[in-house]
């Protein structure tokens, strides 16, 4: 047989941060293939985490199969070419790892943390996810039926569990913000072998896939691994090649592809010794992977929109929610600001004037969901007993008129700014949660460095940009007030 | 902030080769990498606290986690006290309003939490004094302010509210009220009427109770040395004082005699929320502990690879998750299994649930299934090393539980040990498949689909805080429910109007009922006597070929009652006032006489069609007694009863059916009654009666306890 020789890496950056306790080191590079890299060497502990994390979430969506990406991420824990139903979590846990995976609006993240004897493993299993995942019929159908439990469990069952939805629903209209994650019952229920093929090829390719890995390893070692299990896996379209030749029976891949499917190695496609097999497979490696990605943009609200929701709950409940900025900008680090002097800690304005003082609110709080397109931001209040719904809308509507009128005192901006230090140590304190923050910001903010500049971002804010983004945002002819009633 | 120096790494290596991947089988692990459990460092201060530290500077943040040594008491008509103390406890202190301690408080970004039993402060290393300086006036000077308590007791009023609407916490009422009954901690659940009962003095006197140096454990994790450790342990806590701990042991938990079903309406849900639980006899360190652990984890304790999940999720798709919890807790321990199910498959999900206990019970696990369970085992340990809290927590466990002082160094060691056979024997040792509490929060339409787990075929209903539901929907009733119990008085003195009854009741001075009864399941008789002398003396005895098993005697001073021990003495019990008070509050010739006195104790549920009669349903409650009578609306005649009874081993239910009522002097008695309790059932019938015979007083004494 022959070797593989594959150039290893396109391009790498080495972070080599000064040695302060508190910064996170960390190398990056991109794959032949357009996979991008992250390690993170932390050896206290003899674990390490392995993530992939996929840009793809429920606003890749079709509109008529909402859900889809996260019944999908189900289905990808059901086996590959080389797994059986059943076996991955089973190749985890027989070896001492824990597994999890989650879908939000913009992505789809993965992950696995074991002892670190077991970065081979990991690797392995996230690239058999990644090369040819494989679902079968009784998968299929056991997880349509899982999801909708689980959109029961979370949604359904809980009082204002739907309020994410709802609130979504009714502040988009043409952006795919407009249903969340979990989706709409009938829409998993018209999901059909077609989608779920689409799905793999479009979304769940290398250069789609950011692979980070934290906690105890050998940075070198890991590299030859990477590039081993990851490495291998071909650019371009010549992995939807590869899939088609597994999936399709041959007169069907003679259609599409104009050749016989036995001209490839039946052992090892890549490994393809015959001309036209080599020469077909080099052509869809330099076909380019263009990702599709939604270009709508929300049009403005014109009107404040006022509704009621009926659900199974004693205490009413009322949101009022407003079109957010996107996560990576100026206007979004100014909000979460703003947000966390409003509601975050006991001493926020929220919980002292509504809960505590005025006593309208059993809880109170606000903020914005963090989005890769400008999202919704929410001010939102459970009436205590016996509260006039309307009282508390109008206590909400004061904390709100108080952040575009006047400005956040000195002492509540530099507490702000202290919060966030504490929470910016607290947050990267595990190897699973740096694993997941450095793809978030590579994926989201372009930059996997923000890890150890987060901070620094905040001190480039004034307390004049948040008065600003307060006017800018919470418009009263553009917003949502949404009420939650009981049944 | 930082200087941060890039380097373009410009690639040493452009290429590499290496051999054919075979992806077809799973890279094998190389030898597990070696645990070290560091050994945290403990010492006292004077006062009689115990200070563990744990020293890692990998983030500059420092805890304080402060644990009280006092068991947890009871609160009783004050269930929620010890919650609503602990949600107080940062409401202000002598030198701090509220706002202030809040505002000082986030202004560092520090966490501070307190409950009735711990504090716990987060901060960062560079504002640990300002940290402490808050802790320590709360935990030393907290003052519970009156404008604060009625606040917080008022958003307790709006939170018990919505408790209606959210499954879990009405599972977690439920469960731990039927594991740990009333009489337990665990299982006192605070309703409206309690919360109620509680005053500002309640929490104050709790708080200097509860907020004690002395068996208390102060927990240091973080970025601290051991000499600075020390320093601030002494120098913050050193001189704090109070009392001596409460020491206190209660029940460990109430096996059930059959399987019970306890249903706790969720009006509207589309999933039950189904919980199987019951009591494990076991204290934490126990010997048996760690191999039940891997049972545990084995039948649904975490993971995708458990049989319940792979059996309710993966292959039946009933369910988003399914799992088991073992909890072993100094006061009592229990195992779990719970999940949420659409409506559709509740009664299906039960089976698998039975099953898999039963599975268990019957047959070792294959080396395969317990070995990936081990793996698993090991390996979160291994990762729960990496918070500098677990070291700790292991450190708090050894002290608090008096465990061994290498559980945690030989827990690697003794999980591996655990085999096959361990899992089957401590199934066969902990799992009892017919002695199961099988719970249900959900829409009352799967109700009907219970009946068939229930071992006497009755489900107990409950309301969202776990007490017996009252809203069981009764026919209103066409009488008051004085007339209810005069109907029945004039059925039973055979007259026409209550002047006549009153008459004739008042003429019975003493009754002496001699009764045979036959429990259902076994061949022996024995004989009941009841002797009844006015106003409020009476006797019962339970015979068995002439030798006494059972006696209770009540005058108007007091109330005992003897029962033959195991090795033929007897056991007596003296009744507490109050529970005398209790028993003579339904003493007389006939019961519903003293009713009528008490009438404002009595409550009338409304009509309600049992077989084809209709009963009026009168219910009263003296002391831990509930009991129902079902008096029929055609014969006035009181036909059924319920007796719901909260004892030291739980509630205990009883229905009696009254039958062949009979004319004896004038007055009709019933012949035939019929207990059932539990699952077994005994008839006494009615041999002899005879009213106003002489009886001697001295039957009726008793001697004064102690």
């Amino acid at each position: 047989m022959k070797k593989i020789i594959t150039s290893l890496l396109v391009s790498s950056l080495l972070f080599n941060l000064s040695a302060q306790e508190t910064s996170i080191d960390f190398v990056e590079f991109d794959l032949d293939n357009g996979m991008h890299v992250i390690l993170h060497e932390d050896n206290s502990t003899p674990i390490v985490a392995v993530s992939v994390m996929y840009h793809v979430g429920s606003k890749n969506e079709n509109p008529n199969r909402t859900g889809f990406a996260h019944f999908f991420e189900h289905l990808m824990f059901e086996g590959s070419e080389n797994i059986e139903r059943g076996e991955f979590d089973k190749y985890i846990e027989r070896n001492g790892g824990t597994l999890n995976a989650y879908t939000s609006q913009d992505k789809t993240y993965y992950y696995e943390i074991f002892s670190s004897n077991n970065l081979e493993l990991g690797l392995w299993l996230e690239s058999e996810r990644l090369l040819h995942a494989k679902v079968d019929n009784k998968g299929i159908e056991t997880q349509r039926e899982v999801v909708k439990e689980e959109k029961r469990q979370r949604v359904d069952n809980q009082p204002y569990g739907s309020f994410m939805a709802e609130a979504f629903d009714r502040l988009f209209q043409k952006h795919p913000y407009k249903w969340t994650p979990i989706g709409y019952m009938e829409h998993l229920d018209a999901a059909q072998e077609e989608d779920y093929v689409n799905f793999y090829k479009t979304f769940y390719v290398p250069a789609n896939a950011t692979l980070s890995i934290a906690g105890d390893i050998n940075v070198e070692e890991a590299k030859v691994l990477i590039e081993k299990y990851f490495g291998s896996i071909p650019k371009g379209q010549a992995i939807n090649l590869y899939r088609d030749y597994l999936n399709m029976n041959n007169e069907t891949f003679k259609s599409t592809y104009g050749e016989d499917k036995s001209i490839f190695n039946k052992d090892n496609f890549f490994a393809t010794t015959s001309k036209d097999g080599k020469a077909l497979i080099n052509k869809y490696k330099e076909i380019e992977t263009v990702i599709p990605r939604p270009e709508i943009v929300e049009p403005p609200l014109e009107k404040e929109i006022v509704d009621t929701v009926y659900d199974n709950i004693q205490l009413p409940a009322v949101f009022i929610g407003y079109h957010s900025p996107a996560q990576n900008t100026k206007d979004a680090y100014a909000l979460e600001m703003l947000n966390s002097i409003i509601s975050g800690g006991t001493s926020a304005r929220m919980n002292k004037n509504i809960v505590e003082e005025k006593e309208l609110a059993v809880s109170a709080f606000s903020f914005a969901f963090p989005l890769e397109d400008p999202g919704m931001a929410l001010f939102a209040g459970i009436a205590s007993k016996d509260t006039d719904i309307e009282d508390l809308k109008k206590a909400l509507d004061a904390e709100i008129s108080t952040a575009k009128n006047e400005l956040v005192t000195e002492k509540e901006f530099q507490k702000v700014k202290n919060q966030f230090e504490n929470d910016f140590y607290s947050s990267n304190s595990s190897v699973a949660g740096k694993a997941e923050a450095l793809a978030n910001y590579h994926v989201y903010f372009n930059n996997t460095n923000l890890i150890n500049e987060q901070l620094k971002v905040y001190e480039d804010i004034t307390r004049e940009d948040l008065k600003e983004v307060a006017q800018k945002y919470f418009k009263d002819n553009a917003r949502l007030i949404l009420y939650y009633l009981p049944k | 902030m930082k200087h941060i120096i890039i380097v373009i790494l410009s690639l040493a290596i452009t290429s590499l080769s290496f051999a054919q991947i075979d992806r077809s089988k799973a890279p094998v692990p190389g030898p597990a990498p070696e645990i070290n459990i560091a050994d945290p460092i403990v010492f006292d201060l004077d006062n009689g606290m115990k200070v563990i530290l744990s020293t890692n500077n990998k983030i500059p943040k420092v805890s304080f986690n402060l644990v009280m040594g006092s068991d947890p008491r009871l609160e009783g008509e004050k269930a929620g006290l010890s919650d609503l103390m602990g949600d107080l406890l940062l409401s202000g202190t002598k030198n701090r309003e509220k706002d202030q301690l809040d505002q000082e408080k986030d202004f560092i970004g520090a966490s501070l939490f307190a409950s009735s039993n711990s504090m716990y402060l987060s901060v960062l290393t560079k504002h640990m004094d300002k940290g402490l300086d808050l802790m320590t006036d709360v935990m030393k000077n907290a003052n519970f302010p009156k404008a604060e308590f009625d606040r917080i007791k008022k958003q307790y009023e709006s939170d018990l509210y919505a408790v209606k609407t959210d499954p879990n916490s009405m599972m977690s009422n439920a469960m731990y009220k039927t594991l740990f009954t009333e009489e337990h901690p665990y299982g006192e659940v605070m309703t409206e009427e309690t919360l109620n009962n509680i005053t500002r003095e309640d929490v104050v006197d709790l708080y200097k109770k509860q907020y004690t140096p002395a068996g208390s454990y102060l927990v240091i994790v973080g970025d601290i040395n051991e000499a600075e450790a020390k320093k601030v342990a002494e120098e913050r806590f050193g001189d704090w004082e109070g009392g001596v701990p409460f020491e206190k042991e209660y029940n460990h938990g109430i096996q059930p005699k059959n399987n019970r079903v306890i249903f706790v309406e969720k009006p509207g849900a589309v999933q039950s929320v189904i919980n199987i639980a019951f009591p494990i006899p076991m204290t934490p360190g126990d010997e048996d502990q760690i191999k039940l652990s891997v049972l545990n984890k084995l039948l649904g304790g975490g993971g995708f690879g458990t049989r319940l999940m792979q059996n309710l999720r993966e292959d039946k798709a009933y369910t988003y998750g399914a799992y088991t919890q073992l909890n072993v807790r100094r006061q009592g321990s229990f195992m779990s299994a719970s999940g949420n199910f659409r409506n559709e498959v509740t009664d299906s999900a039960i089976v698998q649930f039975l099953y898999e206990f039963q599975r268990i019970t019957e047959a070792v696990p294959t080396e395969e299934e317990l070995s990936l369970n081990k793996a698993s085992m090991a390996g979160s340990f291994a990762r729960r090393l990496e918070s500098p809290r677990t070291i700790a927590n292991f450190a708090l466990n050894i002290h608090r539980n008096n465990l061994p002082k290498d559980y945690y160094q030989t827990y690697l060691k003794k999980l591996s040990n655990t085999s096959e056979t361990d899992i089957l024997e401590m199934a066969q040792k902990y799992i009892t498949p017919n002695n199961l509490n099988i719970i249900v929060v959900g829409n009352k339409d799967v109700l009907e689909k219970l009946k068939q787990f229930d071992g006497d075929g009755e489900i107990e209903i409950l309301d969202a805080f776990g007490n017996p539901s009252k809203e069981k929907s009764y026919l209103p009733a066409d009488i008051s429910k004085t007339e209810v119990l005069e109907k029945y008085l004039m059925a039973i003195t055979g007259t026409s109007n209550m002047k006549k009854a009153n008459k004739k009741l008042c003429k019975i001075k003493t009754i002496e009922k001699k009764a045979i009864i036959v429990p259902d399941q076994s061949p022996m008789e024995l004989k009941m006597t009841t002797l009844y002398k006015a106003p409020n003396n009476s006797v019962t005895k339970m015979e068995f070929n002439g030798m006494v098993l059972q006696e209770e005697i009540i005058n108007e001073d007091r109330g005992m009652s003897k029962t033959m021990s195991q090795q033929g003495g007897f056991e007596t019990t003296h009744m507490t006032d109050d529970e005398l008070k209790a028993e003579l509050k339904t003493s007389a010739a006939f019961t519903e006489m003293a009713l009528i006195k008490n009438i404002e104790d009595v409550e009338l549920l409304g009509m309600e069609e049992i077989e084809d009669q209709t009963y009026y349903v009168l219910q009263y409650t003296f002391g831990k007694t509930t009991t129902t009578g079902y008096y029929n609306k055609t014969t006035g005649l009181k036909d059924r009863g319920t007796t719901l009874r909260v004892t030291d081993e739980g509630p205990q239910s009883i229905s009696t059916k009254y039958s062949d009522y009979s004319k004896y002097n004038g007055y009709l008695l019933p012949n035939t009654t019929t207990q059932i309790v539990e699952a077994a059932s005994m008839t006494s019938t009615l041999k002899e009666v005879k009213f106003n015979g002489k009886i001697d007083d001295k039957v009726f004494e008793i001697e004064e306890s102690n």
